[in-house]
């Protein structure tokens, strides 16, 4: 029974996050907000790359570090505290759906992502609004070893850097992850300005070919590969809205210290630290149920999407709760340009609406506890 | 990570499921208030039940040998906790005594108090009662007034206390009282254990806002207590009593209390209707149940952080303090949902023909009222949080 960081996982969590405060700052946001999508260098990039960051949960037949899933969510939650760009979430979620297959091709590139020779991204939402990938509308269609793919794919990160993507589409009455180059004919990729001034981007595919070995996992594995994929991407995303949830409580619990009012630290003031009890509250059941979505991702992969919906949900609301008490407390000066506070806000408020909302959420959840319930009425009429 | 247990705790609880297996015909005998002499009593009842449990081995596990405890490890006491909620058994008579006496007799109290009161507690023997809230003295509990003057060699009581549970039933009672009128107030109480039989003592019981009189206002004339029955040193009785109620615990067996109390909600959604379809097609209803689901993983989970810390021997952190004040939260939140999903039966009292469950709902919704108040308000809970986890600079000065 252990539910906490080894003290490994915790020396590795001490070295990122040095790392990071060191090479990065939150307020490049503010700047790309004017100037266009945040960027990281490559020299920095390929320093993240050498520390093997990429590949620390790929399993170690693939070149990979092995540790746990959850190492991977450490990693995206300290580098959300500093509003370091989504590269490196969506660089660890492409990496598990690749540690997912086998064969000769995508453990290549796999290889090659993890050394950042190649970047594959990922491409899942949709514009419709429903999220979730059985309601994805992208379709393929096949005939022989050779198909097609069409349909319109959005918020897909870091297209300035990516040479391949991996699109969530319907092929036949399944969900699968088609492999597709960035210079693919057929692919049109438009740049999607959003809040928090990531780097997002819409594909179009029309009649984007492909062949058999470019669909992740055997035909019996594939629809499980994707789903898996989708579990785990979530996760990252879960992590992302702690981190947020974090600063903006650390940042906000600074200035009810430090500012004065009535001759007073306005966290004396019961309606503000009352508030901020709140947020602590929100960030601690925010932590627990994240941790629990990675150990269940780790044990029954094929079963976890009850508790990686428990936390998304739960971090979606959760993180926009604690962004906005954080505008709220920090008074007028919280309101400007110059403060850090809404480039938090901004960060929160587009992933809490990525990857599913809390209500998408909540309807898996929902539609869990249904099942549950008519399995144990057959369990007892049996 | 890893949530599994060894082997060995594997057994142990295995043990622990056949003992609650066959000893079911005792459980329900003791539901009924009949006593092991077959008489209708409920209190004795409920006493020889807490004695068949510490029999057994399941009351008073972290205690010390000498004192009739068993030294069980923590994951032992965390099982047992979540077995015996999970079985719906009777609850031990003695709580107060068993979670806040015996430990700070264990602490503070002398061999001759430790040996008179201990194995008394575990059995069941002996029910305490709590004496610390005054009707002046709530959330500001440092502002007691009951006092006791020294005459001699003993302590005589004169004053009130309330919100007293089990005091019509108690045998003995842990009483705070102000030792020093014009010492700072935290400077000037006494810790006393206190014959709730003792002359000049008289328990009027206290109706709460859903009919039920778990409490009781407890009045003190002149009582005489023996100075042999303070417990510490004079006018040192509030670090004692801060020390046994700051007694953090990982809120695991709670967590398996919420989830009993979901599924019974999971049986009104099974049974309900909503628009004339299956309240389970109803996507509001589904939304709300779902979001309960998550919050009682997340209590859940927080607990296992917490218990983690306390198996590696670390102070608990923060986590812990946020678990009463958001399970209380949620708790109330539940049984709101229950009465609506119940529909307007659920709101008609036992004496109707027409009541839903017995009452229960209504029932559950007026307990749960309670836990937001009882041992810590929210609003207290919220200013823990603020000072003593976030470092925020303290709301009241006194």
């Amino acid at each position: 029974m252990e539910f906490q960081f080894s003290s490994d996982q915790l020396a590795i969590r001490d070295a990122v996050a040095k790392f990071l405060s060191e090479e990065w700052d939150l307020s490049e946001r503010r700047r790309a907000l004017d100037d266009g999508p945040v960027k990281v260098s490559d020299a920095l990039w390929q320093q993240v790359v050498d520390m093997g960051w990429i590949g620390i949960a790929v399993s170690e037949d693939k070149g990979g570090s092995g540790l746990e899933l959850l190492t991977s969510a450490m990693l995206v939650e300290e580098a959300a505290q500093v509003l370091f760009p989504s590269r490196l979430c969506s660089a660890l979620a492409s990496a598990y759906a690749l540690d997912q297959c086998g064969g000769d091709s995508m453990p290549k590139l796999l290889g090659s992502h993890m050394t950042g020779q190649h970047f594959v991204s990922l491409a899942m939402d949709e514009a419709n609004g429903d999220y979730g990938p059985e309601n994805n509308s992208t379709r393929a269609t096949m005939s022989g070893d050779e198909g097609v793919i069409s349909g319109q794919k959005i918020l897909v990160p870091d297209a300035d850097v990516a040479d391949h993507f991996l699109v969530a589409s319907r092929l036949g009455d399944k969900g699968v992850l088609i492999k597709v180059a960035a210079d693919a004919p057929g692919l049109t990729i438009t740049p999607m300005e959003r809040i928090d001034a990531q780097c997002v981007s819409e594909l179009e595919l029309k009649d984007v070919a492909f062949s058999t070995e470019d669909i992740l996992g055997d035909a019996d594995e594939a629809e499980a590969v994707l789903q898996r994929t989708y579990e785990f991407w979530t996760t990252l995303i879960s992590a992302d809205l702690l981190g947020v949830t974090t600063t903006a409580l650390q940042m906000t619990n600074a200035y009810a210290k430090e500012r004065h009012q009535f001759n007073r630290p306005i966290g004396s003031f019961q309606a503000v630290s009352h508030r901020l009890a709140d947020v602590k509250m929100d960030e601690e059941v925010g932590r627990s149920l994240l941790y629990g979505a990675c150990l269940a991702l780790q044990e029954r992969p094929d079963e976890s999407s009850p508790q990686v919906s428990a936390a998304k949900a739960w971090l979606s609301d959760a993180a926009t709760r604690a962004t906005e008490a954080a505008l709220q407390l920090h008074g007028g000066i919280g309101y400007t340009w110059e403060l850090d506070v809404h480039l938090l806000l901004r960060q929160a408020r587009s992933n809490a609406v990525y990857l599913g909302d809390a209500d998408y959420h909540r309807k898996r959840i929902g539609a869990y506890l249904a099942e549950q319930l008519k399995s144990s009425a057959a369990g007892v009429s049996n | 990570m890893d949530l599994s247990f060894s082997e060995q705790d594997e057994a142990y609880r295995q043990k622990l499921r056949d003992w609650i297996a066959g000893n079911k015909d005792l459980a329900t005998r003791t539901m009924k208030g009949i006593d092991d002499k077959g008489d209708r009593n409920p209190i004795q009842a409920m006493r020889d039940w807490q004695r068949h449990l510490y029999e057994a081995g399941y009351v008073g596990m972290s205690w010390p040998k000498a004192y009739g405890g068993y030294e069980c490890s923590l994951t032992e006491q965390v099982i047992v906790n979540e077995e015996l909620a999970r079985a719906h058994l009777p609850p031990t008579i003695n709580t107060i005594g068993l979670t806040i006496v015996a430990p700070t007799l264990i602490q503070h109290g002398n061999e001759d108090q430790k040996k008179e009161h201990l194995k008394r507690i575990l059995r069941g023997d002996d029910i305490w009662c709590q004496g610390f809230s005054e009707p002046g003295a709530g959330s500001d509990l440092a502002s007691l007034r009951t006092a006791a003057v020294v005459e001699d060699d003993q302590f005589v009581v004169t004053g009130q206390k309330v919100w007293t549970s089990v005091g019509p039933i108690a045998d003995r009672c842990v009483l705070l009282v102000r030792t020093d009128k014009d010492a700072p107030k935290r400077e000037g109480i006494t810790y006393l254990l206190v014959d709730m039989k003792s002359e000049g003592i008289t328990v009027q019981p206290l109706r709460n806002a859903g009919g039920g009189s778990h409490f009781s206002e407890v009045f003190f004339d002149e009582v005489k207590v023996p100075r042999g029955n303070m417990v510490g040193e004079l006018h040192g009785g509030w670090a004692i009593a801060r020390s046994t109620l700051d007694n953090e615990r990982s809120g695991l067996s709670g967590v398996v209390a919420l989830e009993n109390n979901f599924k019974k909600l999971l049986e009104l959604v099974e049974a309900g209707t909503r628009s004339g379809k299956p309240a389970l097609e109803d996507p509001q209803t589904l939304n709300q149940i779902a979001q309960y689901w998550i919050e009682i993983e997340g209590l859940r989970y927080l607990g296992y952080r917490t218990l983690s810390e306390q198996l590696k021997g670390q102070k608990p952190g923060p986590q812990a303090s946020v678990g009463k004040l958001f399970s209380s939260k949620l708790r109330q939140a539940m049984a709101k949902s229950a009465l609506e999903i119940a529909g307007p039966y659920a709101a008609l009292t036992k004496k109707s023909p027409h009541v839903l469950n017995r009452g229960r709902w209504v029932a559950g919704f007026f307990d749960s009222l309670g836990y937001s108040i009882g041992g810590g308000t929210s609003e207290i809970m919220h200013n823990v949080i603020a000072e003593r986890v976030l470092e925020l600079p303290r709301s009241v000065e006194d």
